[in-house]
């Protein structure tokens, strides 16, 4: 048995499987969903309490995705992707620190699976293209020969290895992280794992964070003036 | 800080009950460790099944991020740009509403007090005239009163000396008759009584 990490089959919706992981992403789903609808569901002008928190949060992605984009119309496009991105991997890395997971199995954070962090970075992966595109039309294309063409191949890798770099990058740290807080469980299960899950509080909020800004960075760097 | 403190006892008590809740549960489980050595083989990679409902989840959660919060919330920072902006404009409107009824007072302020200062020139100039012709009024029935009662003292003075010399006529008659013991005749009477009379209405006036 592959203990804390495992992952199988829970039950299945017609033929397709559901697995513990795509459960466990519905109710991080769910979680914020139901915040997002608390905190808009009576909008008032004057705002107040949940719904000011929210604003402010929505105004400041837009403010921090502008400054790191340089194009208003393009970070406002892209904002709720990428705080999409944020909010659910910082729910995800955080669900590893409810009691019990890792430990009960089949609980796990879904970022602590490489599956489910490869989503991600595909999604981004052709957000990237998708953004370049609708900015510079068939010119986008033009950059993976520029300066010359001999570099085709290096910007080709390029292009292969910022998925490939989110991918293994937050995979590699939750998952880390989460076997260090079961092995540490096993060891010493009462004060010694606090620590690290105090760091791993850290470690979840830097990995979404990152996450968030390589891609609203590949996003800009696609939607740039240097194409 | 107050809140604060709130926020760190919450904290700590979470982290009481988490650490009690699974001491308790080790212990229930008659002091065998109910965790086993976890293995540290890495997760299969290219479960497609996982892939694609991590996928549709995302896209999920970003729907209903935009339900929930971008589109509300956008929807209200335009409403909220459109009524300050309507506020601002309706705010000069006013202004210049204002500023032109200030003017318009600050006019019709000063026809005022020229109207008023003409009123009060005008009522002067009445009083004065009121008081002048008063005053005529008055000096011309103290002058008529006054002669009036000069002619009436001329003339009972007059009539006084015409009664005296009528009198004294009679008087001197009567003694006349008396020194001369017989009665004058009308002729005499009338010739003695002139004589008398003049001479007397000489020495009286």
């Amino acid at each position: 048995m592959i203990f804390g990490m495992f992952d199988g089959t829970l039950f299945y919706v017609g033929p397709i499987p559901v697995d513990h992981l795509v459960v466990t992403e519905w109710v991080l789903i769910a979680l914020i969903g139901t915040i997002g609808y608390f905190a808009t569901r009576n909008m008032q002008m004057v705002p107040r309490g949940l719904q000011n928190a929210f604003e402010a949060i929505i105004i400041w992605t837009y403010d921090f995705f502008t400054q790191l984009m340089d194009k208003e119309h393009v970070a406002k496009k892209w904002a709720p992707l990428l705080t999409a991105f944020f909010l659910f991997i910082l729910c995800s890395n955080y669900s590893g620190l409810v009691p019990g997971a890792a430990n009960i199995p089949g609980y796990q954070p879904p970022t602590s699976n490489w599956n489910v962090t490869m989503t991600l970075a595909l999604i981004t992966f052709f957000s990237v293209h998708v953004a370049g595109i609708s900015e510079h039309g068939g010119h986008y294309f033009k950059h993976f020969v520029s300066p010359s063409p001999a570099m085709l191949p290096l910007n080709l890798i390029e292009e292969v290895a910022h998925p490939l770099s989110l991918t293994v990058r937050l995979f590699g740290n939750i998952f880390g992280e989460e076997m260090v807080i079961a092995f540490l469980l096993f060891l010493a299960p009462f004060i010694i794992p606090s620590a690290i899950m105090g760091l791993s509080l850290l470690l979840g909020a830097i990995q979404a964070i990152v996450f968030t800004i390589l891609s609203a960075s590949y996003i800009a760097a696609a939607t740039g003036e240097g194409h | 800080m107050r809140r604060n403190k709130r926020y760190y006892t919450a904290v700590l008590l979470l982290t009481m009950v988490m650490v009690l809740g699974f001491a308790t549960f080790c212990m229930a489980s008659g002091g065998n460790m109910p965790i086993n050595q976890p293995g540290s083989e890495t997760p299969r990679f290219g479960n497609w099944f996982v892939i694609g409902w991590t996928a549709i989840n995302f896209f999920v959660l970003v729907a209903l991020l935009y339900k929930f919060a971008y589109n509300p919330i956008n929807a209200m920072l335009d409403q909220r740009s459109n009524t300050i902006e309507s506020s601002l404009k309706h705010a000069e409107e006013v202004k210049i509403e204002v500023e032109q009824m200030r003017k318009e007072t600050q006019s019709n302020l000063a026809e005022s007090r020229k109207e008023a200062q003409e009123i009060v020139a005008r009522a002067t100039k009445a009083a004065d005239d009121a008081k002048n012709e008063i005053i005529n009024k008055a000096k011309e029935d103290a002058t008529n009163i006054k002669n009036k009662a000069t002619a009436e003292i001329q003339a009972a003075t007059e009539q006084a000396k015409v009664e005296l010399k009528d009198t004294a006529a009679a008087l001197a008659l009567f003694a006349a008759e008396k020194v001369l013991n017989r009665a004058i005749t009308d002729d005499d009477h009338k010739n003695m009584v002139k004589q008398f009379v003049n001479e007397a209405g000489d020495l009286l006036c």
